[in-house]
């Protein structure tokens, strides 16, 4: 099943969907898990780690890690500490998954990537998954470190909106 | 002394400190100082083509100063995971 976003409506910076776009196969009891996190964290945004097999084009969640958010201002920014990350992904290599992606929540919007997010991606083409609260979506996004379309970044990256399916 | 950089989700590389330093600028300039000056982990993220500010790097678990001089041979880098919704 594929599902762009629970709202049904697509963020301004999406590109109609089709087969040749990525894809992250997120299965619906992870896809839950991610949400009840989210809720559980409001206001605070919420973070974590996506383990699975991973493809620059489709990838597969497995697993999702929750992470602390020691950001400075959790409300509205989120950070991963750069010990727990490498805690979390010794665990993943352990059980023979690879680096998905990540996800965060957006407690009052964007159901999309913000600037924010733009200027702070750092890992080319994996999967960052926003679960929105209000309004309510789930969709996820590539970060494409080089060539064109979507949400541009000073440097020259860019999200790819990516279909999510169960 | 040879540090391998473990590039967590990427590829792991094999980097020459001796290398460095001759890459590291015009030697005729250099003082006896400079000459004596160790390559630092922001020289190291420099070679594979990284930025501190996208990257952490990790000695034996733990975050290290970028601008401090190597002294381990076994070098972790991880992107940073973060960003935020404004």
């Amino acid at each position: 099943m594929t599902r762009e976003s629970d709202t049904g409506a697509r963020p301004s910076s999406d590109a109609a969907t089709d087969e040749d776009d990525p894809t992250l196969v997120l299965p619906d009891e992870i896809r839950t898990q991610l949400c009840e996190h989210a809720r559980a964290g409001t206001p605070e945004e919420i973070c974590g780690i996506l383990g699975g097999t991973f493809d620059s084009d489709r990838s597969q969640v497995s697993s999702a890690y929750p992470a602390t958010n020691v950001a400075d201002t959790p409300r509205t920014r989120y950070r991963i500490d750069p010990e727990e990350q490498l805690e979390c992904f010794e665990r993943l290599e352990a059980t023979g998954e690879e680096i998905v992606g990540f996800y965060h929540s957006h407690p009052n919007g964007p159901s999309r990537p913000s600037e924010t997010d733009v200027e702070a991606a750092t890992w080319p083409d994996r999967s960052y998954v926003i679960v929105s609260l209000e309004p309510f979506a789930v969709g996820s996004w590539r970060w494409r470190s080089s060539g064109a379309v979507d949400t541009r970044s000073e440097s020259g990256g860019y999200f790819e909106r990516e279909r999510i399916v169960s | 002394m040879r540090v391998t950089v473990d590039v967590k989700g990427e590829e792991t590389h094999e980097i020459s400190l001796a290398d460095l330093r001759e890459i590291g600028g015009d030697s005729s300039a250099d003082t006896a100082e400079d000459k004596e000056a160790k390559p630092t982990y922001a020289d190291l993220l420099r070679e594979i083509d990284l930025s501190p500010h996208e990257v952490s790097v990790l000695v034996e678990g733990r975050p290290v100063p970028e601008d401090q001089p190597v002294e381990s041979e076994q070098v972790t880098v991880l992107r940073l995971i973060k960003g935020g919704s404004r």
